[in-house]
C-alpha cells in the first residue's frame, strides 16, 4: 500500500459543492440569450460583441469558482478481511489420502492469491481463545467454538472487518447443527460470512458419538446414554457396547454392557452404571471396531467423573463410652452431611449389670457382618479408644487393611485401648497407620503425664488444621496424657507431635499424623483429650467450636475434600493422547519443598510413567510439570509435596476426542451459515473466488493553491465586463 | 524336678505378664463419667453426699464406661464448670435466686453442650416436688428463659441407654416420667422428682442410707438403672435412638410386654 503523489484541478475549497454548477449553468444560460440577442439583431460589430460577452461571462466565472490546483498523496487501502480457520483436531481427519487440514491451508492460499488487495487476517478458532494459524501443521484444538472466536473480535479494539471467511469441515460445537438463521446472523452482526467447506467425503466410520450422564453419586445408579454412529457407507445392525471403569492396580471392571440397533446410521443405548467409591473414576464406553472402519480411535472414549456422595457414610466404633466418644458422636450426628453407623461397646464381658438380657438394651456387636459384607460401604472407618483383640476382630484387621488401600478412609483415636494398648502392632492394620506401632513385647502403651501438643511446620502449614488454627492459633489445651506412636511412615506427615517425649529415633513423638495408604487415607490421633476443644478454658472462649474445626479438617482430608488438600492440580488443556501436556500445580503451603510426580495408566499393569520435575522454587504458588505425549488411557497423577501426603488427580486422555467423535463433515451448515448472513459458500477444492468488498482510496496528505489569486480573477472579471460594455453601447446594444 | 518345672512355669507366667503392654491407667479418666456436685443457689454440695461416688462406682461394675470414684465439685461461677459435660444440682430446700455470675456460668456450659441433672432429694414418698425441686425449676427458667421442661417418657432414649426402662423410679417412686429441657434434640436439664440421690446413697458401712419407698429393694434397682441411663445418656446420647438399634429394640419391647 505505496502511496501515490496526484494532482487535481478544482474549484475555491470556501464554496459549497452546488456553487460552480449554478455558476456554470447561469454562465450557459448568458451566452445563450447573448446569441439569440445576436441573431436577431442587424447591428454592425456583431462578432466583437459576442466575443469580448463571451470573455467577461468566462472571467467572471472564473471569478466565481477561483480554480485551484489540489495535490495529495493517496492510498488504495483493500478491504479488511478476517479469516476464521477451523483449528480443531477434526481437520486432522483425512479425506482421502491427504488430512482435511491440507486442503484447509490450500484454501487459504488460494483466497490469498483471488484477492490481493484484500487486508486479509486469520485467526484460528476451536477454544476459548482465538489462536495463530499454523499453515501446515496439524490441527490440535479439542473443541471448535466459532461462536466464541467471533464474540472475541467483536470485542477486540482492531478495525471492524468488512467481511469474515470461515474455513472449516462444517463440524462445529456452536454453532450448532440445529442453530437458527437468527443464531447464525448473531454470530457477528452485519457482516457478511462466506464459508469454504473443506471436505466432501464422509468417512467409513463406527463410533461412540456422545455419553451423556448426570453427576454420578457413589452407590447410586446413574442412568447413561450412549450414542453410536456408523457412517460413509458403512454396514452396521448391532454394535455391542461396554462400559469399564479403569482402576489402579487391575484390569478395568465391567459395570455395564448392552447391544445397540443401527438404524439409519445412528442408535441410542441406555445403560445404568453404578460407582461404588467416590472421588474421580474413569470411565471406558467402547464398541467392537467394525471391519472397515477407517477411524478405530473414536470407538473407545474415556470420560472422567467427578463421583460425589449423597453423604458420607461413616462407621463408627468405639470400645466403650467416654466424653471424647460423646463429643466425636455428636459432632458426627450433627452434620447433616454424614450418614452415621455406630458401634459402641457399653458392656465388656467383666460388667455385671445385674440383670438379664431381655432387660438390656444391648445388642451384640455384629463384628463379622460389619468387617465383611458392610465393610466397602462405608467412606471412613473411626476406631475410638477400641480394643480389637476381645471382639474377634483380628480376622478381619487384613480386610480392613485392604479396604484402606482400595480408597476408604481411616481413623484410630487414641485412649488406653488404642494403637499399642489394643494389639494392634504388627497387625495387617498397623501398616495402614501413618505411625509405626511398637510390637515388642513389654512396649509401652500410654505417656499418662499430662501433654499439651505443639504443631509442627507441617501442621502449622496443613490446610486441614487451618480451621483450628483460625480459632485458636498455635494454643491447644492440655490433655490427660498421649498413647505412645512410633516415627512416621514414608508418605506421611506428622501435624502434632509430644513436646517432650520422643520416639526410638530420637524424633518427638508423634501424636497427630495423617498419612496416603495406597488408594485411601489414615489418621492416627494418639490422644483420647480432643474433647476439651470444647470442654475447657480454650473451649469456652470459643464456644466449642474448636472441636468441630479439628474434626472438619481431619474427615474433611480423609474424604479428599480439595479445601484441605495440600495441593490443587489442573491440566492447563484436555489430554490428548501423542501430545504433550502440562499439569499445573497450585499450592498454599510446603514451599520450597521436593516435589514428585507419580504417573499411574489405570486398568493396565499398574505400570507407572517417569516424569521428571523440577523442585518447587521457595515462595512459588504454582508450579507447571511438562507432561510428556501419553498413550491414549486413563492416568492417576500423584503430586507429593516434601513428605506431605499426595494429592492426586485422575484424568484421560483420548485419541481422538469430541472432535473425532462424529467424524462426518457438515458442509450444510457453512451453506446455511453463508446464506444467513449474505456471503457465499464455496469448496475448498475449488478455486476460491469470494465477492469481496472493493478498495477504498485514502488521501494522506493535500495541498490546495490558487492557479491565479483571486484579485487578478476579480480584476479580470470586471475589466473585460467593462470592456463587454463598451463594445455594446458602441455597436448599439443597451 | 517337679518343683523346679513348677518354678519354671510360674516364672514364665510372671515374665508374660510383665511383658504384656502396659495397661494405661489413669490415662482417659479425665474423659470418664464425672457426675459433679453443682454448687448454686447456696446449695453447698449434694443433698445425699455419698450418691455421686455410688453412681459412678455402679457405673463401673456394670458397664464399660469408665467413672471418676470421687467426683468432683464445682461452682456454678467458677470457670471450670465448662471443663466437663455434666453436673448434678441436688437439694431438700429451696435454693437461693442464682447470682448474675451463676446465671452467667450456666448459660455458657449450656452453650457449649452441657448437661445438669436436677435432683429432688426431698421429694414427698407420694411424688411431690419439695420446695429444692420448685425453686430449682424457677432457678433453671432464669437461666434459660426461653425453654419450658416437658415430660420424658419410656419412648425417650433416656429410658433405652442401657437398661430397658418402663418409668422413672428413686428414693421415691414419683411419677412415671421425667422432665427435661430439650435443646437441639437434645435433653439438657433433666428434673427428677425422685431422690434418685437417696436410692445411691450408700454409707462407710455399706448400708443403704435411705430406705426405698414403696418397692424397697426392687425399686433401688430400677432407680440404679435409671441412674446408669443417665449417664449412659451423658456419655453416648442419643446412640440407642440410632436406626441399627431401633428394629432390634422394638422386638425386644414386645417380647417383653413393656409399653
Amino acid at each position: 500500500m505505496t502511496p501515490e503523489h496526484v494532482t487535481r484541478l478544482g474549484f475555491a475549497q470556501d464554496l459549497p459543492p452546488w456553487a460552480p454548477l449554478v455558476a456554470g449553468l447561469l454562465t450557459l444560460a448568458s451566452l445563450v440569450l447573448l446569441a439569440v440577442e445576436l441573431r436577431r439583431s442587424e447591428r454592425a460589430r456583431r462578432g466583437l460583441v459576442a466575443v469580448t460577452a463571451a470573455v467577461a461571462q468566462l472571467a467572471l466565472f472564473l471569478a466565481v469558482v477561483r480554480p485551484v490546483r489540489v495535490a495529495s498523496s493517496e492510498s488504495v487501502v483493500g478491504p479488511r478481511v478476517v479469516v476464521m480457520v477451523d483449528q480443531s483436531r477434526s481437520l486432522a481427519l483425512k479425506d482421502g489420502a491427504e488430512a482435511r487440514a491440507k486442503l484447509r491451508d490450500r484454501a487459504l492460499e488460494s483466497l490469498r492469491k483471488s484477492a490481493p488487495s484484500a487486508r486479509i487476517s486469520m485467526i484460528g478458532f476451536g477454544g476459548d481463545k482465538p489462536t495463530k494459524v499454523a499453515v501446515g501443521a496439524l490441527p490440535t484444538e479439542s473443541h471448535s467454538d466459532l461462536r466464541k472466536a467471533t464474540a472475541h473480535l467483536a470485542e477486540s479494539a482492531d478495525e471492524r472487518p468488512e467481511a469474515l471467511v470461515v474455513v472449516s469441515d462444517g463440524r462445529l460445537e456452536d454453532p450448532p447443527e440445529d442453530a437458527t438463521d437468527a443464531a447464525l446472523v448473531d454470530l457477528f452482526p452485519g457482516a457478511k460470512v462466506h464459508t469454504i467447506a473443506t471436505t466432501r467425503r464422509v468417512p467409513k466410520d463406527a463410533s461412540v458419538r456422545r455419553v451423556s450422564a448426570a453427576g454420578a453419586v457413589a452407590h447410586v445408579p446413574l442412568p447413561l446414554r450412549v450414542d453410536v454412529g456408523c457412517d460413509g457407507g458403512m454396514t452396521c445392525k448391532e454394535l455391542t457396547v461396554v462400559a469399564r471403569e479403569l482402576r489402579e492396580n487391575g484390569p478395568p471392571a465391567l459395570l455395564a454392557s448392552g447391544v445397540a440397533n443401527v438404524k439409519d446410521g445412528i442408535a441410542h443405548l441406555d445403560l445404568t452404571i453404578t460407582f461404588e467409591r467416590a472421588g474421580p473414576r474413569v470411565l471406558e464406553v467402547a464398541i467392537e471396531t467394525p471391519e472397515g472402519d477407517e477411524i478405530p480411535e473414536n470407538d473407545k472414549r474415556y470420560i472422567t467423573f467427578n463421583v460425589t456422595r449423597e453423604r458420607i457414610r461413616v462407621l463408627h466404633v468405639a470400645g466403650r463410652p467416654t466424653n471424647d466418644v460423646r463429643a466425636l458422636r455428636q459432632w458426627l450426628k450433627g452434620d447433616a452431611s454424614v450418614d452415621l453407623v455406630a458401634f459402641f461397646i457399653l458392656r465388656t464381658p467383666t460388667d455385671n449389670p445385674n440383670a438379664s438380657s431381655d432387660e438390656l438394651a444391648l445388642i451384640p456387636f455384629p463384628v463379622d457382618e460389619l468387617f465383611s459384607e458392610h465393610l466397602p460401604s462405608f467412606d471412613a472407618v473411626v476406631l475410638q479408644d477400641f480394643d480389637a483383640q476381645p471382639y474377634n476382630m483380628e480376622k478381619h484387621l487384613p480386610a480392613l487393611a485392604n479396604y484402606v488401600r482400595a480408597g476408604g478412609g481411616l481413623v484410630m483415636v487414641g485412649g488406653p485401648n488404642s494403637f499399642v494398648a489394643g494389639g494392634y502392632a504388627d497387625t495387617p492394620l498397623a501398616e495402614v497407620l501413618p505411625v509405626r506401632l511398637d510390637g515388642a513385647l513389654g512396649a509401652t502403651a500410654a505417656d499418662q503425664a499430662k501433654v499439651v501438643p505443639t504443631y509442627t511446620d507441617e501442621g502449622r502449614d496443613a490446610p486441614l488444621l487451618a480451621p483450628l488454627r483460625k480459632l485458636l492459633g498455635d494454643e491447644l489445651p492440655e490433655m490427660p496424657g498421649a498413647n505412645v506412636l512410633g516415627d512416621v511412615r514414608e508418605g506421611s506427615i506428622a501435624l502434632m507431635r509430644h513436646p517432650n517425649r520422643s520416639t526410638k529415633s530420637g524424633l518427638r513423638m508423634p501424636l497427630l499424623a495423617i498419612g496416603d495408604q495406597g488408594n485411601g487415607r489414615s489418621v492416627a490421633l494418639g490422644l483420647d483429650g480432643a474433647w476439651q476443644l470444647q470442654f475447657s478454658d480454650v473451649g469456652a472462649r470459643t464456644s466449642g467450636r474448636g472441636y468441630g474445626a479439628l474434626w472438619d479438617g481431619l474427615l474433611g482430608w480423609l474424604m479428599r475434600d480439595p479445601r484441605y488438600e495440600p495441593a490443587q492440580l489442573e491440566l492447563t488443556s484436555d489430554c490428548v493422547a501423542g501430545q504433550p501436556g502440562t499439569l499445573r500445580v497450585h499450592t498454599p503451603a510446603y514451599m520450597g519443598e521436593k516435589v514428585h510426580l507419580d504417573l499411574v495408566r489405570l486398568g493396565a499393569d499398574g505400570k507407572g510413567v517417569n516424569v521428571p520435575v523440577a523442585d518447587v522454587p521457595r515462595g512459588a504458588r504454582t508450579l507447571d510439570i511438562p507432561l510428556p505425549a501419553l498413550a491414549a488411557g486413563a492416568y492417576a497423577a500423584r503430586v507429593r509435596l516434601g513428605q506431605a501426603p499426595a494429592t492426586r488427580r485422575d484424568f484421560a486422555c483420548e485419541a481422538g476426542g469430541d472432535e473425532w467423535a462424529d467424524s462426518r463433515p457438515d458442509p450444510e451448515r457453512l451453506k446455511r451459515l453463508a446464506k444467513a448472513t449474505g456471503g457465499s459458500f464455496q469448496w475448498a477444492d475449488e478455486p476460491v473466488v469470494l465477492p469481496l468488498p472493493k478498495p477504498t482510496v485514502v488521501a494522506s496528505e493535500r495541498h490546495v493553491s490558487p492557479i491565479v489569486p483571486p484579485w487578478v480573477l476579480v480584476l479580470g472579471a470586471a475589466a473585460s465586463l467593462a470592456v463587454s460594455l463598451f463594445v455594446r453601447r458602441r455597436s448599439g446594444l443597451a | 524336678m517337679a518343683k523346679a518345672y513348677v518354678v519354671l512355669c510360674a516364672a514364665a507366667v510372671v515374665s508374660l505378664v510383665a511383658a504384656l503392654p502396659k495397661p494405661a491407667l489413669g490415662f482417659g479418666d479425665t474423659g470418664a463419667f464425672d457426675p459433679r456436685v453443682l454448687v448454686a443457689g447456696g446449695v453447698k454440695g449434694a443433698a445425699r453426699v455419698s450418691s455421686p461416688g455410688r453412681w459412678s462406682w455402679e457405673l463401673q461394675q456394670r458397664t464399660s464406661a469408665p467413672a471418676r470414684l470421687r467426683p468432683s465439685t464445682v461452682r456454678a461461677d467458677d470457670p471450670s464448670l465448662a471443663s466437663a459435660p455434666f453436673a448434678v444440682w441436688s437439694g431438700e430446700t429451696s435454693p437461693d435466686p442464682l447470682t448474675a455470675g451463676e446465671i452467667a456460668g450456666l448459660r455458657r456450659y449450656f452453650a457449649l453442650g452441657g448437661m445438669l441433672l436436677v435432683d429432688d432429694a426431698g421429694a414427698t414418698d407420694s411424688g411431690q416436688p419439695s420446695s429444692f425441686g420448685v425453686g430449682a425449676r424457677r432457678e433453671i427458667s432464669r437461666v434459660m428463659p426461653d425453654t419450658t421442661p416437658i415430660a420424658i417418657g419410656p419412648e425417650h432414649v433416656v429410658f433405652r441407654s442401657f437398661y430397658l426402662l418402663r418409668r422413672a423410679e428413686g428414693r421415691v417412686r414419683g411419677p412415671k416420667t421425667l422432665d427435661a429441657i430439650v435443646r437441639g434434640g437434645q435433653a439438657q436439664v433433666i428434673f427428677t422428682t425422685h431422690d434418685l440421690g437417696g436410692a445411691l446413697a450408700r454409707g462407710v458401712t455399706g448400708s443403704w442410707e435411705h430406705p426405698v419407698v414403696p418397692d424397697g429393694d426392687t425399686q433401688r434397682e430400677h432407680a440404679i438403672r435409671l441412674a446408669v441411663n443417665v449417664a449412659m445418656y451423658v456419655l453416648c446420647s442419643n446412640y440407642k435412638d440410632d436406626q441399627v438399634h431401633a428394629a432390634w429394640l422394638m422386638r425386644r419391647r414386645a417380647l417383653s410386654g413393656a409399653p
